[in-house]
């Protein structure tokens, strides 16, 4: 989308694209290295649901932003994660890897059933099955008392273990989660860049183009349902971790309609958009909150006027003034 | 029936209802081999019908679609297309923000089937892109690769609806109205590549222009209100009393 502005020349695009890396890398490295900056335990404990938060909202910009299938559900896969996480670290162990395997099979048993139903349809009736479901989620977890705790849902997880070690709330649960939020960005980037992501990009420009060229569109939608779930399954395993515990309200249609929020504030279809959106709004969540009780109105305001003045959101606009800057520059 | 050729496709018996509304009915075509196959028809006659239950976007009712010799009724489009059998739209759909060479390289991974590929980066397949490359050069289309697709003309981007559909090497290529809204000097563009396209493989090609029509096909079917009612030679059509009375009126003029 960048290359329309100015053809470059080969070699130029060359080290534009090395120029790229080189800012992913300070990005990351700067990323992980955050705590050793002095940073108190309460901003450490923010940016970490932060980062919680940009994950979800990645997984859902695949769905959303390179898909074309906008959901009002999308706390389904999180809050599944959070959930099937949580009660095994209770109850059986709190070996992070472990539990993450464990959630994550939990999360793709339902995703699978889920994704084959609304991998047939689309549009607002997408949207609104999708919601549903998230919705019978909640009830089952308000009424399946002996499992979810019922209304004051689970309670007391402990700290994720690490080979062994305890992984202590503050610094290290913030490395843990930035080593994967890294490592779910560049699986995320390949897999977008992919043969598998174009089609994806194909079935949200047309539906009917893409099966005319050959594509399985209910396939790769329920392949896509599928992933973008075990990603949101991965936010939701480490938030258990990291609130000790969670409630049935983690599958409210308030928290889709947050995330959706965030998504398309960070910018569709780029994937850092919707992370750096995630850091964004959970800082101006803890400012505005602190000074003014009704932060769902400033953040409405705010994200109407994102909407109005930059559709393309946050990374629209960093992309817009990284172009503009490295073309004057050569 | 043994049929004498080896028909690319057969249609038989074919019948479309949209709630009371008869859309098509009985109708039977047999392609031949590198033969341009029309279909014909005042507007509402069904040839986009056909079209679509042929290529798997609308269920037929009754009937039967054969391909290459196999049964392929009902198919999905996707597997339809897997099997040789490709089709063109009459509203274009190209990917917009994509370029023509994206467009084409698309389709022609999707024939590779790479399609559930995830370890590769898609823009460098080497493959996907000679052989796109190969499609756009054939079409005399490369200096417009690297336009993205909706900052062509339209002409030019009817033009690339026909390379998405040859990249995905069709047996049978069905042309959805390839000339619609375009000047006569575009249309004559289209007419020639549609007969260079009959030497690669054998066409259906559903169209308004009857005189082009009359001038590149090699066999002709005419529906009227969902049934044919004559097919035959481009000149045995023409003289066809009862296709003059429903249909080719116009060609009294000339």
């Amino acid at each position: 989308m960048v290359d329309e502005i100015a053809p470059a020349p080969k070699s130029a695009a060359l080290s534009r694209e090395t120029a790229s890396w080189l800012l992913f890398v300070l990005g990351a490295a700067a990323l992980l290295t955050f705590p050793l900056f002095g940073a108190g335990e309460f901003t450490i404990t923010l940016l970490t649901e932060g980062l919680i938060l940009g994950i979800w909202a990645m997984s859902l910009d695949l769905l959303v932003g390179f898909t074309g299938l906008v959901t009002f559900g999308h706390a389904a896969g999180f809050g599944l994660g959070a959930y099937a996480a949580g009660y095994f670290a209770q109850h059986v162990s709190s070996e992070f890897l472990l539990v993450l395997a464990v959630s994550e099979t939990v999360v793709a048993s339902v995703a699978l059933v889920a994704g084959f139903v609304v991998s047939r349809i689309s549009g607002v009736a997408f949207a609104i099955v999708t919601l549903a479901i998230s919705q019978v989620l909640l009830q089952i977890g308000v009424a399946w008392l002996s499992v979810t705790g019922g209304m004051d849902g689970l309670i007391g997880v402990p700290l994720p273990k690490l080979f062994g070690v305890t992984v202590e709330s503050g610094k290290s649960l913030y490395l843990m989660v930035a080593v994967i939020l890294v490592l779910v960005y560049l699986a995320l980037l390949r897999l977008t860049n992919s043969p598998f992501g174009r089609t994806l990009q194909a079935i949200r420009l047309s539906e009917q183009r893409a099966a005319a060229i050959g594509i399985n569109v209910h396939l790769h939608k329920w392949l896509v349902f599928v992933i973008s779930w075990l990603v949101a399954g991965i936010a939701g395993t480490l938030l258990v971790f990291m609130k000790a515990g969670t409630t049935p309200m983690v599958f409210n249609w308030y928290e889709s309609g947050y995330v959706l929020a965030v998504t398309i504030f960070g910018g569709l279809g780029t994937l850092l958009g919707p992370m750096i959106g995630a850091i964004v709004v959970t800082f101006l969540h803890d400012q505005v909150i602190s000074l003014f009780t009704a932060w769902q109105f400033v953040f409405g305001l705010a994200f109407v006027l994102a909407v109005i003045f930059f559709p393309t959101g946050l990374a629209g606009v960093a992309i817009r003034i990284w172009s503009r800057w490295w073309n004057t520059r050569s | 029936m043994e049929p004498l050729v080896e028909h690319p496709l057969l249609i038989r018996d074919l019948t479309k209802s949209f709630g009371g509304l008869r859309a098509v009915e009985g109708v039977n075509i047999e392609l031949c081999p590198h033969h341009v196959h029309s279909l014909i028809g005042p507007n509402g006659a069904g040839k986009t019908t056909v079209l679509n239950c042929v290529s798997g976007f609308l269920r037929p009712d009754t009937g039967q679609v054969v391909l290459g010799g196999s049964e392929v009724t009902r198919w999905p489009p996707h597997r339809l297309v897997a099997a040789g059998l490709v089709r063109t739209f009459q509203i274009t759909t190209i990917f917009a923000e994509l370029t023509v060479r994206e467009n084409v390289e698309l389709a022609v991974r999707s024939r590779l089937g790479r399609n559930l590929d995830v370890i590769h980066q898609a823009s460098r397949i080497r493959q996907a892109q000679d052989e796109a490359e190969e499609v756009l050069g054939w079409l005399g289309f490369l200096e417009k690769a690297s336009g993205r697709g909706d900052q062509l003309s339209h002409g030019d981007k009817r033009i690339v609806e026909v390379a998405i559909a040859l990249a995905l090497n069709p047996k049978v290529l069905l042309l959805d109205e390839p000339m619609a809204g375009m000047s006569r000097s575009e249309a004559e563009r289209i007419a020639v590549l549609v007969r260079r396209i009959a030497d690669k493989t054998s066409v259906v090609l559903v169209e308004h222009d009857t005189e082009t029509v009359l001038s590149i096909s090699d066999r002709i079917t005419v529906l009227v209100q969902g049934r044919v009612i004559a097919h035959g030679a481009p000149d045995e059509i023409s003289r066809d009393a009862a296709v003059r009375k429903a249909y080719l009126g116009a060609l009294d003029v000339e």
